[in-house]
């Protein structure tokens, strides 16, 4: 589903800056997007005007050439958190079929939660409760339960960046695999540079407040992505260099690239 | 050759129940002693025996009693905890309303008990009804504040998820802020629950036809104090079986809050 942002602002009230004005933006169907930026640039304001959280001040969100308003927002675009904000008196099987419910429309629905959970590696373990699986384990619930909202735009806020090293490689890997399997359009905020060089399509670095398109970073490696090819190098530093730009600084050492 | 069995050692919670009983066993041993040594007259303090004695010996009176007076309780407690969350839902539902309702519901709590009871009495007569009204007054207030804050105080990333999923006021209220709550309720049950004993006792002290309240009314007034004890020791009991079968059930219901 294609999303078209026009002359977005907003601005928080009782407050003189506003957070996004004038954005612009079309994002063609099937398209995976990282979104990057320093901290409170307004990245996660993006994603919460478009999941229908912030309603915008001024400009117009469009899915598919249409405003998508009320109960229809949740089969049009699902949401993810850094935190996985299960329910704890639920089980993961519980917790997936919560959200089913929300998303029924009379239509049958894509997948079960089992199907779902087992998707994302979890189908031993659809009767844990929350407070029983590790985080990444959560986080894969949280995942099995976009999963089954059928939704064809997915907007994830960091959702893995409370994760130990290995376990965000693996989850990225899945959510990577679930979206070659249904290419989804997907919105991802994050702050990891490989990451989004690895993962995404297209690369959008957002200029501190109010924030605007610093650059705008095609990502035309082939996949899988093996970051010993030469010119995953050098997209890693052009993005280094498109963030240092976007902050009003001339550029980095190696020294901080590497650290 | 024979085999040595191995002493299981004690676990926490068994030497945590004995080390319990050893104390009521103690304390009761030193009361029994304390009376029989020191000559105290059974109208000043009767030994814990003669209590035990008198129990016994009016048995079926003092089960009609309490039938009675738990009845009371425990009918004042549903109301007071049902009008508690329905008045918290209510505040949660219209935010314009607390300030009045908790003004309100202050004022009712601030108000000796003792105050309001005659006057029930008088208007309600001596049967159930003014000790049901006393009771589900103490005990409201605990369930209003308690369950206000499990309503209110929602992690902000469920609340996104649900405003995300486009849920309206009672989905929300039915799928996230009532379970939330739940902790909350059995926190002001286990304050509220001797609080039920407590209104239902001072209710019957101003007039009563029944009820272990009357009955130590009546045990006072004759300076009876084995009967006085009796009743006492019931509801010290009933007190604490009370709390227990609220912990029991907690553990039950909430059993996602006490084991995260």
């Amino acid at each position: 589903m294609d999303v078209h942002l026009k002359d977005l602002t907003f601005l928080y009230p009782n407050h003189d800056q506003p957070v996004l004005q004038g954005l612009t933006l079309d994002i063609p169907s099937g398209q995976f997007v990282a979104i990057i930026g320093q901290s409170g640039c307004g990245k996660s304001t993006l994603l919460r005007l478009l999941a229908g959280l912030l309603h915008p001040t001024q400009g117009q969100i469009t899915f598919n050439g249409a405003v998508s308003n009320g109960r229809s927002r949740i089969h049009t675009v699902a949401w993810m958190a850094q935190s996985p904000a299960l329910l704890p008196w639920l089980t993961a099987y519980q917790n997936v079929a919560l959200a089913l419910r929300f998303a029924r429309n009379g239509t049958p629905p894509l997948m079960s939660p089992e199907e779902a959970l087992s998707r994302v590696g979890l189908g031993d373990y659809i009767h844990e409760y929350p407070q029983h699986l590790s985080g990444g384990m959560q986080q894969r619930v949280a995942l099995a339960r976009l999963l089954v909202q059928g939704a064809s735009i997915w907007l994830m806020d960091e959702p893995f960046s409370a994760l130990d090293e290995l376990t965000r490689e693996n989850l990225s890997n899945t959510l990577l695999d679930l979206w070659q399997w249904l290419k989804p359009t997907i919105l991802w905020v994050t702050h990891h540079i490989y990451e989004v060089v690895r993962l995404a399509d297209r690369i959008l670095v957002l200029s501190p407040r109010p924030a605007q398109i610093a650059a705008d970073i095609g990502v035309e490696l082939p996949r899988p992505r093996d970051e010993n090819h030469p010119r995953f190098a050098t997209y890693v530093t052009q993005l280094r260099k498109s963030l240092f730009h976007a902050n009003g600084q001339e550029s980095a050492s190696n020294d901080w690239f590497n650290t | 050759m024979p085999t040595v069995k191995k002493a299981r050692p004690m676990t926490g919670s068994t030497r945590s129940k004995l080390i319990t009983w050893g104390l009521i066993v103690g304390a009761l041993s030193a009361w029994e002693v304390g009376v029989r040594v020191g000559n105290v007259p059974p109208y000043l303090l009767p030994a814990p025996s003669l209590i035990l004695r008198t129990l016994i010996q009016n048995l079926s009176t003092y089960l009609q009693a309490s039938l009675i007076t738990f009845g009371e309780a425990l009918l004042g407690l549903l109301i007071g905890t049902c009008v508690g969350v329905l008045i918290a839902i209510l505040v949660t539902f219209w935010p314009g309303l607390e300030h009045g309702v908790m003004s309100l519901a202050i004022l009712v709590k601030s108000t000796p008990l003792v105050a309001i009871a005659p006057l029930l009495t008088i208007w309600l007569g001596f049967g159930w009804q003014p000790k049901v009204i006393i009771t589900a007054l103490v005990t409201f207030f605990p369930v209003l504040v308690n369950v206000l804050v499990g309503l209110q105080t929602i992690t902000p990333s469920l609340l996104d998820l649900f405003h995300a999923w486009q849920a309206n006021r009672w989905e929300l209220l039915w799928h996230l802020r009532l379970p939330h709550s739940l902790p909350y309720v059995f926190a002001a049950l286990k304050v509220s629950t001797p609080l039920a004993l407590i209104g239902a006792i001072v209710a019957e002290w101003t007039g009563a036809s029944g009820g272990l309240g009357r009955l130590m009314w009546l045990a006072y007034t004759n300076l009876n104090l084995p009967h006085l004890f009796a009743a006492i020791f019931i509801l010290a009991t009933a007190g604490m079986l009370l709390y227990q079968v609220t912990t029991q059930a907690e553990k039950r219901l909430v059993f996602w809050y006490t084991s995260s």
